[in-house]
């Protein structure tokens, strides 16, 4: 690995002080389950490493405050699969972060590094679009937030600002009750990167809002106003169609060695559809 | 069978230090002043090597070796188990994707690894052939310089060699049905968790090298020529290797280290990433076309097999691989015409070698298949057509090879039961039988030693590495069942060529069959010895004195075995010494050097079901039976089945490289190559045995460890076609390939 | 090479004291600096789990983790499963069933087990396929290593 220095704030404005210092120069270090990676096999050489785990106010928290879930930016995924508030409102999201990598990725990965590497794969995405998260950007002018849809622009690029750093993720509590499932493919049944990744959420109004990634340069998100994918009367075919149109947005890559455009595409479909059956069922369900 | 002795389940040799960590693998032992090296590769297979500069590589502080081409020998030394055709640094041109072009060492691991960044190779990158397709076209580079193969009539192509195996007339055989097909093998990878990892260091006058290698004595000799030393001076130390399958036969960096050692007046070492242990050592690809042909009552006509194995661009063992893989490909069957071609095609690629099944897996998914295609097209049951054909004990079934040693049917019958053959079925599922059988050992030489102590424990010297398949522990079984002595008080000394006499290799599930062999015979000198001591302390004939388990037997009394040897040995003490020799000769003539010392015959069947939405297969149940004769140690012989059961499932299901258009490999490391993980297994796996006691070695044992790798690919791709009609040719059955197959999409590529 | 930087963690019980370079993860500190060879290099990206420790009570593979990431911590690694000498239980349980063959994966097995068992005393078959399947094992144990931990976790009862 080549060598860098190693920084290691203890508040949140040393932090942002030490990323406007280096600039382009400077990583953040959270979880590191990517970034060691990078910095190992060298696509990354940056000449600092700023460790965001010992800043205060960024430590490890699921909050629930003026009507939303704060999740904090070294939140990992071990425990955010687990805190029983995620799991009551925003089960798609706790299934989601309990199928990244193995129990040791999942007990040093965190939710920001996982959004701020903005890979099309990132398990976590379709979730949070469907659950409409809010991402809280921290930078010398102060905190903006970024709702979710905004935030991701392609692979590896985010609308996150070179002096910002993301301090949160908030999710907003649900005011209807929601039926929600995430699905994933993978070449195995043991941790893997997703080939296609998708949640799908229908709340008590008809709405169904569906997200999907891995399947073109960032994570996609559908909405469903017609009613027409709730409605346990709707025939197949009515499903079927609309569900076609919301993946018109999948432009899967045909250099990827991982699957094939058609075979993504169709698993889109087949997962499209088992996805909102469960979202349907759980909403049912309670 | 006693609590010790063989037939027990005892507890592993050096289990305790695996369990604890103390278990010292060679990444794992400290050479003081040690030099890190760090290999100098490039981005593309082939490539035409302009010049070196290391000068930046010098300036990174603590370098102290640069090694390139230049600073070899003249011509470059060149070594192999079969052809001497691998250069230890690639001279004017690359070959495959990661062959080293230079090497760096220096004082710590992150210099070596900045210098041998900055070691700038000038270079044109050359058009490279990585598949079967590519390299036959008539106009493709030669991957081997015609000159370096003088005399040979493939020269000027890319055949490396062609073997052929042929008894009856199939030309002129008359079947009512033929079956004929194409199927796909894929090209994968050992994956040991222990990289390979190498050190050398000046030892006096000769030098000492530290490998994970399985076949310690033969990278002796092969460093003793490149460094023209005698074997004495060159010392092979191989703790036991964690994992190698095949993959650490053969030495791969140990002249690199060595040279670099002796250059360098210093120790070296150099530890492999993952990423290049997959451009050290992967198994063959292969190509295989199947003619069967059926006569209409299921009997067999005739078998006609063409393989074509797509091997590396230095031969390492992959001759050896395609002639001995391709050899049985007609399998256990009452065969009257047969015809086997096995032809190793070079290619741009690192260079294919031994892997769990030697080559053996690649023809078996061919025909074995293309078994069952016959019996569907001829309405006849899968197992039905299998036993129909199937030789019985005796039966010479390859005419000119070692008769079917052992009741077979029993084991497939076994194998059909555990999976309820014939049985109904759910809904969405299929069931899917095939056998498997390899050649064991075809020649061999093993030596050992036996020190009976003063005190009764045992010291065995033998050369085996114990690599996880449980060679030290069985061992120690043999000398304890031989000598009476408590396994506790026997010790089993292995991985030092300075220390523990020769033996051939650690292969071909041989090492039970001729090292126990051996172990035995030493063990057998020791008892006469014994017997010896009481007729002189008795003054009675030797003639009437039996040792036998811990006891000697006089004609009048029983004595401890303990109590003659103390006398016997007297005040000054010492100890009694045993050698045992076990050689299988060469047989002149016979297509592979050798006939069969055993068969490894397995029967592996599947039930799976398939989700016809994604094409993911959940395997059911897996049943693997294998005939091993006698089980030493039941419980490792079980973890042996086990294990190449599931490493089989790897290239069944999800195992392959995937090349790029420079012959890289793209999917190099542990992302994007997938083996199976404790959430991949079948949901039921049952491993049985049989046991006849008709095996060669000890007590009826016979070799095991290869035989339930065999035929995992056709068993399960028989039931998944069983359970939704989807028929593949190609492996692995990716979940893509499986939903393709169900939906009418072409293959990919 | 960069400056080195002091830390101060808490290893097998033992309290030390070393300067790291940022560079270097925890898994080069253990086996370089302090000699504890258990954990083992393999792939390096976080797929095979034979680097695995624990660190304050929960794994990781020590591939992924900066030793200077660590500083204040407690790490145990598999020397420090086994007390005054005697194996753990499960330790016992890995060596009498046979869990351990080539041995390379077993120390990451065992940290991987050792934690699941401290979070869920009585883990059902899936919990325990699942909480491993961050170790590979090529000899392929699997069904030895899972019947371990699970006969670990009754004997923890009786």
């Amino acid at each position: 690995m080549h060598p860098f220095a190693y920084e290691r704030p203890g508040s949140l404005a040393e932090a942002i002080a030490l990323l406007g210092r280096h600039g382009a120069e400077a990583r953040l270090l959270a979880g590191g389950t990517d970034l060691i990676i990078r910095l190992r096999d060298g696509s990354l050489r940056p000449s600092v490493v700023i460790d965001l785990k010992r800043v205060e106010e960024l430590r490890p928290a699921i909050r629930e405050e003026d009507g939303r879930l704060s999740i904090s930016a070294t939140s990992v995924m071990t425990d955010i699969a687990a805190d029983p508030r995620v799991r009551r409102h925003f089960v798609a999201l706790a299934e989601a972060a309990a199928v990244i990598g193995s129990v040791q990725i999942r007990n040093r990965a965190t939710l920001a590094g996982n959004i701020c590497n903005a890979s099309p794969a990132a398990d976590t995405a379709p979730s949070l679009l469907v659950y409409g998260a809010v991402v809280v950007a921290a930078g010398p002018a102060g905190t903006r937030r970024i709702p979710i849809d905004e935030f991701f622009v392609r692979s590896g690029a985010t609308t996150l600002q070179r002096d910002e750093l993301v301090a949160a993720v908030e999710l907003p509590l649900p005011a209807r009750r929601i039926g929600a499932a995430h699905v994933r493919r993978t070449r195995r049944r043991g941790h893997d990167l997703a080939s296609v990744t998708l949640t799908c959420g229908v709340d008590d109004a008809g709405v169904t809002r569906l997200a999907y990634g891995s399947v073109g340069p960032r994570p996609v998100l559908e909405v469903d106003e017609s009613g027409t994918l709730a409605d346990p009367g709707s025939t197949g075919e009515a499903r079927a169609g609309v569900l076609e149109r919301m993946f018109l947005g999948a432009s899967p890559s045909p250099r990827s060695m991982r699957a094939s455009p058609e075979y993504r595409v169709a698993m889109l479909r087949a997962l499209g559809e088992r996805a909102l059956r469960m979202a349907l069922d759980r909403l049912g369900g309670g | 069978m006693s609590r010790d002795g063989v037939g027990a389940s005892v507890t592993r040799g050096g289990g305790y230090d695996r369990v604890t960590g103390r278990q010292r693998y060679v990444a794992d032992i400290h050479l003081e002043d040690v030099l890190h090296v760090k290999l100098v590769t490039l981005d593309c297979a082939r490539a035409r090597i302009r010049s070196v500069d290391a000068s930046a590589a010098w300036r990174v502080p603590g370098v102290r070796l640069v090694t390139t081409a230049e600073d070899l020998p003249r011509p470059m030394p060149r070594f192999g188990p079969q052809f001497e055709d691998r250069p230890v640094l690639a001279v004017g041109e690359t070959k495959y994707h990661g062959e080293p072009v230079a090497a760096v060492a220096a004082e710590t691991r992150d210099a070596a690894e900045e210098a041998a960044r900055l070691v700038h190779v000038d270079y044109e990158e050359l058009p490279a052939v990585v598949t079967l397709a590519a390299a036959l076209d008539p106009a493709a580079p030669l991957v081997q310089d015609p000159a370096l193969r003088p005399g040979d009539p493939f020269a000027t192509t890319n055949v490396l060699r062609e073997h052929r195996v042929a008894w009856g007339d199939v030309d002129a055989t008359v079947a009512d049905l033929v079956v004929e097909h194409v199927y796909a093998f894929p090209m994968v990878t050992h994956f040991a968790i222990e990289p390979h990892a190498f050190m050398a260091a000046p030892d006096g006058d000769g030098i000492a090298v530290w490998s994970t290698i399985q076949h310690p004595y033969w990278l002796q000799r092969i460093l003793a020529k490149l460094l023209r030393m005698p074997l004495s001076k060159v010392r092979v130390l191989a703790p036991d290797p964690g994992g190698a399958f095949g993959g650490k036969q053969h030495t791969k960096y140990e002249p690199l280290v060595a040279f670099m050692a002796l250059r360098a007046g210093r120790p070296v070492r150099l530890v492999l990433s993952l990423e290049e242990t997959f451009q050290a050592a992967r198994r063959a690809s292969a190509s295989v076309r199947v003619r069967t042909g059926f006569r209409a009552d299921g009997a067999f006509a005739f078998q006609d097999v063409a393989a074509d194995y797509l091997v590396g661009a230095y031969a390492d063992i992959a001759d050896r691989v395609v002639s001995k893989g391709s050899y049985p490909a007609c399998g256990p069957y009452r065969v009257p015409a047969g015809r086997v071609v096995g032809r190793g095609i070079l290619s741009h690629t690192p260079p294919s070698t031994a892997f769990r099944g030697f080559g053996n897996p690649q023809v078996n998914w061919a025909v074995e298949s293309n078994i069952d295609e016959g019996a569907r097209a001829l309405g006849i049951d899968r197992l039905e057509i299998r036993l129909r054909n199937l030789a019985r004990r005796g039966e010479a079934f390859i005419p000119f090879d070692t008769p079917a040693d052992g009741d077979w049917e029993q084991t497939v019958r076994t194998a059909a039961a555990r999976i309820g053959w014939g049985t109904p079925l759910p809904p969405g599922r299929g069931r899917g039988i095939a056998i498997g059988i390899k050649s064991g050992p075809t020649t061999g030489l093993s030596y050992a030693t036996v020190r009976l102590l003063a005190d009764g424990s045992v010291i065995v010297y033998a050369g085996t590495s114990d690599m996880g398949q449980g060679a030290r522990t069985v061992f120690a079984q043999i000398a304890a069942q031989e000598l009476g002595a408590p396994l506790e008080a026997v010790t089993v000394v292995m991985g030092d060529t300075a220390v523990v006499p020769y033996d051939a290799q650690t292969s071909a599930s041989r090492s039970s069959v001729l090292m126990g062999t051996a172990i035995q015979r030493a063990c057998g000198q020791v008892r006469d010895q014994l017997r010896g001591m009481a007729a002189r302390l008795h003054g009675i004939d030797e003639a009437g004195i039996v040792v036998e388990r811990g006891t000697v037997r006089l004609p009048d009394r029983e004595l401890p075995v303990l109590d003659v040897l103390r006398r016997g040995l007297g005040r000054l003490g010492g100890e009694l010494i045993g050698n045992g020799e076990m050689r299988k000769e060469e047989e002149p003539g016979h297509p592979l050097g050798g006939s069969a010392a055993f068969w490894e015959f397995n029967c592996t069947a599947i039930e799976a079901e398939v989700d016809e939405g994604t094409g993911d297969i959940t395997l059911v149940r897996h049943v693997t039976v294998s005939d091993v004769g006698r089980a030493l140690n039941p419980l490792q012989v079980r973890m042996q089945d086990e294990g190449a059961a599931i490493q089989g499932l790897g290239h069944t299901l999800m195992e392959h490289y995937i090349f790029d258009d420079h012959g890289r490999i793209r999917n190099l490391g542990a992302i994007d190559y997938r083996i199976p993980t404790s959430m991949d297994l079948p949901l039921e796996l049952h491993s049985e045995i049989v046991e006849n006691g008709d095996g060669p070695g000890p007590y009826g044992a016979k070799g095991m460890s290869e035989g339930a790798l065999l035929c995992v690919a056709p068993a399960v791709a028989a039931a998944v076609r069983d359970a939704t009609g989807a028929v593949i040719r190609e492996l692995p059955l990716t979940p893509e390939r499986v939903w393709r197959a169900l939906h009418g999409e072409p293959d990919r590529p | 090479m960069s400056d080195t930087i002091p830390i101060q963690l808490t290893v097998n019980g033992r309290q030390r004291s070393l300067r790291v370079a940022p560079h270097h993860t925890l898994l080069d500190v253990l086996r370089d600096d302090l000699d504890l060879t258990g954990a083992k290099e393999c792939c390096l990206v976080g797929e095979c789990g034979a680097c695995t420790v624990i660190v304050d009570g929960r794994t990781v593979d020590s591939c992924l983790v900066l030793a200077v990431e660590v500083d204040g911590a407690s790490v145990t690694t598999v020397e420090g499963l086994a007390r005054d000498g005697s194996l753990s239980p499960l330790q016992q349980a890995f060596l009498d069933r046979g869990a351990a063959q080539c041995g390379y994966c077993i120390p990451g097995q065992l940290m991987s087990a050792h934690a699941l068992l401290e979070t869920n005393p009585h883990p059902s078959l899936d919990d325990v396929q699942e909480g491993l399947a961050g170790n590979l094992c090529r000899c392929a144990g699997y069904q030895q290593i899972v019947d371990a931990v699970l006969a670990a976790a009754d004997g923890a009862d009786r």
